[in-house]
């Protein structure tokens, strides 16, 4: 049924219709309105099982982890500053190979305190082992929540659904809430690989000394390896029966680009709007939007990127000392391509600053206008006064 | 569909158990109850957070027996205790203290309502009698403490009433007198006899002795102080009118009339006359807050109306045709003197004469007869305890009671009559030594309070001598909450009788203001230490907890966590 929910409530329709039985959380603007709608449903009987209101995002991951262990379907959700919290515990989840999926609404870090939209939360992320899905709008974020746990609970690995602060989580949409019927059909009860039996007592996580570790480590390289084609299957899955999928990356205009602009996040749809134009005054620009950061789909993106003379990444995060991280990552994939795609990364929209439409055509026209980028890292709309003004 | 990769992860069929990390420990939590600052204060050393416990949990009988351990009289300290637990309560810190005394009228009163009995430890028969002389606060003490320690007692009083001070002196709207008569008749019900209209003149005093295996002396001050200043026979003495009072015949008053004094008995005497409907003045020779009253009386009889003048000295009095003249001599402060208060001379500047219906002393009273207290030639055969004097020369003859006390007050003549039992049962024991060692062995904290139930081998024994301060108290886990009070009569109603002015507690209110006591120093089973050992190495067997040193990593979280000071932690021996 087609519905105006907010994306964050796009998210907590989705748990609900997964029949999540845990969910742990502890509120933290933009993400809050996700566990309080969870929270609610538990109340009120239209979810069974356990919402565990806790005092930090740290336990909030240690309790989805434990109940997790026990086999049962857990979810929990975060932003920014929690996450950062939960970092330990990250790492945790997915070294024990649990199929936990979380809600990540993107939100800067502070110093100076700061609520809006900036990636660099998550990306900060990347090397915990967990699977990154970003996604543009509401009715993806639902869709890729359900498809999560198909994917999650194959691999043995944990996803995070990675949504915009405010620019998706408070931005109401029509969005297609699917049947709970069909989704039981696509997403049937967990059948866990292993789950604590009090029973059958064993002990899980022990010391892993150096005879093993690395052993174990391989394993979960290799999981993650898996993880791209079992993607793919569960993308089949999905649009059997919802008639959607999304793909790893999605191309627009791209076969014939001589400029490639690369996006994530909700910035791809102003995007779309305005390669759509630029192409209509006959420009030779395409879109590459990135879904899955991790794993990171390097051979997708070489495809897609090996006709271009230039790619243009839109970075809204920062690493600093280095530059954007999509830019990177990309950069790193398009090592040893012959010819190789002339690199721009653009840095806009930090901290919850917008990406208007001429922002984005201003990119196009600074990588046409250029053979090279005149920095590694251009930051865009900065205010130069205030710059000036600080003595900067 | 793809193959799934296998799993790898660390599982064991055996328990982590096997990895025992108490062998990483090199410090040691240990649960160890220590002392409340309360239970210290307590000239009779109430065990206040075990009783406070049992209240907010319910077991009044059980909090009325923990305190009958201490003290006899819990509806009557209950009252008219200054209640130094109170001012030495940790909760002062965050709050108020907590109502420790409406706390112990209240399980009091319940006792007597319910007409519980009383449960206490009485040792066998030693076959030792005790005569006992007054039965104030300290006889009466000493006669309930020394039949639990196997004497038989007989008490002797003057008076047609048992009580002393506290049938004759306080009056009846801080003590009803019925409340006073059931505590009494309780310890008479344990076996005490008591003669009334039996004085006991130095001759009787030598006849018990002969006849007697010990004598407690604690008669009281019998004679009432004057001034010695011209006209000082026209001056009516206040502790009389007190006594009168209670006996049904007070003097017709009315006007201002005087009260000459500064003590509790000045504003016994000033706040009786409220209700006799004079308009009582204090006279003082000091300044308000030098007076040894204590503070809470002095307020309450300012609120009922008395009038206090500071810095004026009596000169003379003369009879005049309204009464009496007073003339007063203003007095200024000089440097301070040895008791810590300014000493005070003649101004010799503001003299003044006031015409007064009648003038009263309040200015304290001495023992009636100088054998009453101790010649203090402190000879071989005198033991100087804390609370009593014994004189062991012959038959021991124990002074107890307000003439030997430094501080006269209701519980601190019920410690007199404790120690007094003590030191006599420790020195038939083993003489002077047992006693040293029996009192040393039975503080509560660093004492002198002292107590029966340590005395006795109870489990209070084994309590730390500790102290526990505000610092050591985890004032996270408390939260803000006002004191509780109880009804009072209308201030109108309260100065025209003798009714008792404040009601006691309601169970509720009772059982709420208990629950905000912290339990210094006493573990109250609220698990913190359990919930927080990140080893899970903490067990409950019979109720108890219990450290499993298997895996006790020493990390002191449990000590830390405790919101009341109950554990310790320690450098672990090797």
């Amino acid at each position: 049924m087609r519905q105006v929910l907010e994306g964050s409530h796009a998210i907590s329709e989705a748990v609900r219709l997964a029949r999540v039985q845990v969910t742990a959380g502890y509120p933290i603007t933009p993400q809050t309105h996700i566990i309080e709608a969870i929270s609610e449903y538990f109340a009120d009987g239209t979810m069974t099982g356990r919402f565990i209101p806790v005092e930090s995002e740290h336990s909030s991951m240690a309790a989805v982890v434990g109940a997790a262990t026990t086999g049962v379907r857990t979810f929990t959700a975060t932003s920014s500053h929690g996450l950062a919290l939960m970092h330990e515990m990250l790492h945790w989840a997915s070294a024990a190979r649990l199929p936990i999926v979380m809600g990540e609404v993107n939100r800067a870090l502070g110093p100076g305190w700061n609520i809006w939209m900036d990636q660099t939360d998550s990306l900060a992320q990347r090397d915990t082992g967990w699977i990154q899905l970003y996604c543009e709008d509401g009715q993806e974020a639902l869709d890729t929540t359900l498809m999560a746990y198909r994917l999650a609970e194959q691999v043995n690995l944990p996803v995070m659904v990675v949504i915009d602060a405010f620019f998706v989580s408070h931005t109401f949409e029509p969005i297609e809430v699917p049947d709970q019927a069909d989704v039981d059909r696509f997403l049937p009860p967990i059948h866990p690989r292993f789950a604590l039996d009090p029973k059958e007592p064993v002990a899980l996580y022990q010391m892993a000394p150096p005879a093993c570790y690395m052993e174990m480590r391989r394993s979960i390289d290799l999981a993650m390896d898996q993880t791209a084609a079992v993607f793919d299957d569960v993308e089949d899955e999905f649009e059997a029966v919802f008639g959607r999928r999304y793909g790893s990356i999605e191309t627009v205009g791209c076969d014939d680009a001589e400029i490639i602009l690369v996006t994530t996040g909700s910035a791809t749809s102003t995007s779309r709007m305005v390669v759509e134009q630029l192409r209509g005054q006959g420009e030779k620009v395409g879109l590459l939007k990135l879904k899955r950061f991790r794993p990171f789909p390097v051979d997708a993106i070489r495809k897609a990127l090996a006709g271009a003379r230039k790619v243009a990444v839109l970075d809204r995060n920062f690493c600093f000392g280095v530059g954007g991280i999509f830019a990177q990552e990309i950069r790193a994939a398009l090592c040893g391509l012959e010819p190789a795609p002339v690199m721009f990364n653009f840095i806009a929209g930090l901290g919850g600053r917008d990406i208007p439409p001429d922002l984005i055509e201003e990119i196009y026209t600074t990588t046409k206008t250029h053979a090279a980028p005149v920095e590694k890292s251009i930051w865009m709309g900065l205010n130069e006064e205030l710059l000036e003004s600080c003595g900067i | 569909m793809n193959k799934p990769i296998s799993l790898f992860i660390s599982r064991s069929n055996t328990t982590s158990r096997i990895n025992k990390t108490g062998s990483w420990r090199f410090a040691r939590p240990r649960y160890l109850d220590k002392t409340a600052p309360c239970s210290a204060a307590c000239p009779a050393g109430v065990d206040i957070p075990k009783i406070e416990r049992a209240v907010a949990e319910g077991r009044i009988e059980q909090a009325w027996q923990t305190y009958m351990e201490e003290n006899p009289f819990p509806s009557v300290c209950g009252r008219v205790c200054f209640h130094t637990c109170e001012s030495a309560c940790n909760r002062g810190r965050l709050d108020q203290p907590v109502s420790i005394n409406r706390l112990d009228r209240f399980v009091g009163d319940t006792a007597l309502e319910q007409d519980c009995p009383v449960d206490q430890t009485v040792l066998p028969s030693n076959g030792r009698r005790v005569a006992i002389c007054g039965s104030g606060p300290a006889g009466l003490s000493a006669a309930y403490f020394m039949t639990r320690l196997g004497f038989a007692c007989e008490i002797f009083e003057s008076n047609s009433q048992p009580g002393g001070i506290l049938q004759w002196g306080i009056p009846a709207y801080r003590l009803p007198k019925a409340v006073l008569a059931a505590e009494i008749k309780r310890i008479e019900g344990l076996g005490v006899k008591i003669h009334c209209n039996q004085s006991v003149d130095a001759d009787v005093l030598a006849r018990l002795q002969a006849s007697c295996d010990a004598v407690f002396l604690g008669v009281g001050l019998g004679r009432s102080l004057s001034l010695d200043i011209p006209g000082s026979e026209h001056m009516a003495d206040g502790l009389a009118l007190l006594e009168a009072i209670q006996r049904g015949a007070p003097p017709g008053v009315n006007g201002e009339v005087a009260v000459i004094g500064g003590g509790n008995t000045a504003i016994d005497v000033a706040r009786s006359l409220v209700r006799l409907g004079a308009l009582p003045v204090i006279l003082y020779r000091r300044r308000r807050q030098d007076m040894p009253a204590f503070e809470h009386e002095i307020e309450a009889a300012e609120a009922e109306g008395v009038r206090i003048a500071e810095l004026v000295a009596p000169k003379s009095i003369e009879p005049s045709d309204d009464g009496v003249c007073v003339q007063l001599g203003g007095m200024k402060t000089v440097e301070t003197g040895a008791d810590g208060r300014p000493r005070v001379v003649p101004d010799g500047v503001r003299n003044t004469n006031l015409i007064f219906s009648a003038v009263y002393s309040g200015i304290g009273a001495d023992v009636a007869e100088p054998w009453h207290r101790p010649d203090g030639d402190d000879g071989e055969s005198t033991i100087q305890l804390s609370h009593c004097i014994l004189d062991v020369g012959s038959t021991p003859l124990v002074y107890g009671g307000d003439p030997i006390l430094p501080l006269k007050s209701v519980t601190d003549a019920v410690a007199s009559g404790k120690q007094a039992a003590m030191g006599l049962h420790a020195w038939f024991e083993g003489g002077r030594e047992a006693i040293a060692d029996a009192l040393d062995r039975s503080q509560v904290g660093p004492g002198p309070a002292l107590s029966m139930e340590i005395y006795l081998g109870g489990q209070r024994r084994l309590r730390a001598r500790h102290v526990v301060t505000p610092e050591e108290i985890n004032i996270d886990y408390f939260q803000k909450k006002e004191r509780g009070s109880a009804a009072t009569l209308p201030m109108e109603k309260a100065r025209a009788t003798f009714e008792e002015i404040e009601a006691t507690l309601r169970p509720e209110r009772a059982a709420e203001e208990a629950g905000r006591c912290y339990q210094c120093g006493l573990c109250n089973n609220c698990d913190n230490c359990r919930i927080f050992c990140s080893e899970v190495s903490i067990e409950v067997v019979d109720g108890k907890r219990r450290i499993d040193f298997d895996y006790c990593k020493g990390c002191g979280v449990c000590v830390a966590e405790c919101p009341r000071s109950a554990m310790v932690i320690e450098e672990e021996r090797a």
